[in-house]
């Protein structure tokens, strides 16, 4: 099967059929098991997992690194650690799950998407994330730095 | 009888030829760029974002064609960072499982 054909098998419409809610199950049960992974096995230790690419290219952080140390830490409810890993992930958390509940009420209503998200919303995110890649790496901003 | 305060006309001319395909946005493809920035730590990411926000900045323009247009490059932007990030993580699996074969030969 073509990459292509495979893209447009995962994000066909089955909204309103009977499988209609399988896909963001599935999602759900995906996310709960990763999680259920990075709670179990400790990021913190060496060797667990491996290291940012670009942290080891580069000597910089990523503005994902921190992200399975914050995982880890909210998982056992550790707000304050995981804050101190990586704030961005914190942030996310939230985002991604709203994003969920809105396509998953979709699929159930099996409604169209009408309206799109202002995109101002989209480039202040991508600021966001420019800002704390820069900021994380300079000296002065270690509370974002995942050390 | 004046046209004061009477409504402008609707901006044809701002339409492009054809309909509007029906109201509904084409896919930006956000989560994945959230995802992989986020969770995979790929510059491949920003540029996802990107694309996912002249996905939303064209189609309130009026831009369908430039949406549908975005919409695409967003995707296949979100596929290579997904795949890099797979490959990453494999090729990662490889060389640890071929260092701790060289350390047993070694013992």
């Amino acid at each position: 099967m073509s990459l292509q054909r495979a893209t447009a098998l995962v994000t066909a419409r089955t909204a309103g059929g009977p499988g209609a809610v399988a896909r963001p199950l599935g999602v759900a049960a995906l996310a709960a098991a990763a999680v259920t992974y990075i709670a179990a096995v400790d990021p913190n230790a060496p060797g667990h997992y491996p290291g940012c690419p670009f942290l080891a290219l580069t000597g910089w952080y990523c503005p994902g690194c921190g992200s399975l140390r914050a995982v880890h830490a909210l998982a056992h409810g550790h707000l304050g650690e995981a804050l101190a890993r990586n704030p961005l992930t914190v942030l996310t958390v939230p985002v991604l799950v709203w994003i969920w509940v809105e396509w998953t009420w979709r699929q159930v209503t099996g409604r169209r998407r009408e309206r799109a998200l202002p995109a101002w919303v989209i480039w202040a995110w991508l600021g966001v994330v420019v800002a704390f890649w820069v900021l994380r790496n300079l000296p002065g901003f270690g509370w974002l730095s995942p050390a | 009888m004046s046209d004061y305060g009477a409504p402008p006309p609707p901006a044809y001319g701002a339409m492009p030829p054809g309909q509007p395909p029906a109201g509904s946005p084409p896919p930006n493809y956000l989560v994945w760029s959230i995802l992989t920035t986020v969770f995979c730590c790929l510059p491949l990411g920003i540029v996802s974002i990107v694309f996912a926000a002249q996905v939303n900045s064209k189609w309130a323009a009026g831009d369908y064609a430039g949406a549908q247009a975005s919409s695409t490059k967003a995707r296949q932007f979100a596929m290579w960072s997904a795949i890099v990030g797979a490959a990453i993580i494999v090729l990662y699996v490889i060389f640890l499982i071929i260092i701790s074969v060289a350390a047993t030969n070694n013992q």
